[in-house]
């Protein structure tokens, strides 16, 4: 592992906070979807993050071992349904309503998602932080000579 | 006077390893270290530009991804432009050395 290969695992983080966005986004765009795919409403869903090792680079295997143990990326392992059960609410004129006039809502909750946006957004923040202090790390071992 | 004598052959010993061994072994290596080098920062330069190129067309890589590989590139294009300094330095210095 050299300096490069921490920007390896920034960018993986990177990568899996753009999906978990992703995976939001679609929570907060499907927060009224009655009708699916597979029938029923929508059903909210969740990321899993797990660790990742860090793809090797090209550059140096010099320190491969030691970026095996300890230096790890992250990465979206899956995305699981929330089995919380749907909303219902009492709209007989719906065309999705039941017998008793009952249409099942996701169990999405807007202000949540949007909580957990705002997490995705600033880890996203934070990871481009660490790779500008990795890239002025870099910068700086490079003026050594000069 | 005969010791003297005795005393200069070992030097053509000396020089004979000199020519024969490390050296000439060590500055092939170098500069195959050096071409390997070169070939690294060609390869991550590539690379940076096929994630551009993927960005461009839309290939649906992340914007990230393609920034990043830009800093490889340009980070490891400056480490080799360290290194060609020193060497230029390094021949300049001994092509000045007076006779």
């Amino acid at each position: 592992m050299n300096l490069l290969g921490v920007l390896d695992i920034s960018a993986s983080a990177l990568t899996a906070e753009r999906q978990r966005a992703e995976v939001l986004a679609s929570n907060l765009a499907n927060a009224q979807t009655t009708q699916t795919a597979k029938g029923g409403p929508y059903q909210r869903q969740l990321v899993v993050f797990g660790t990742r090792k860090a793809a090797r680079s090209t550059f140096a295997n010099a320190f491969a071992d030691f970026s095996d143990r300890y230096a790890q990326g992250v990465e979206v392992k899956r995305v699981v349904p929330d089995p919380t059960p749907a909303v219902q609410r009492f709209e007989p004129g719906h065309p999705d309503a039941d017998n008793q006039g009952y249409v099942a809502y996701p169990a999405v909750d807007p202000i949540e998602e949007m909580v957990n946006l705002m997490g995705a957004a600033r880890s996203y923040e934070l990871n481009v932080a660490a790779v500008q202090a990795t890239k002025n790390m870099i910068s700086q071992s490079l003026q050594i000579l000069s | 006077m005969g010791s003297p004598l005795s005393g200069i052959s070992p030097l053509g010993q000396i020089g004979a390893g000199v020519e024969t061994g490390k050296p000439a072994n060590a500055r092939s290596d170098f500069f195959s270290q050096l071409q390997s080098a070169l070939n690294q920062v060609e390869q991550i330069q590539s690379e940076a530009d096929q994630q551009i190129a993927g960005l461009l067309n839309g290939q649906g890589e992340d914007i990230h991804k393609a920034m990043i590989a830009v800093e490889k590139a340009n980070l490891s294009f400056q480490l080799m432009m360290q290194v060609r300094n020193k060497i230029i330095q390094a021949y300049r210095d001994v092509s000045g050395t007076a006779f």
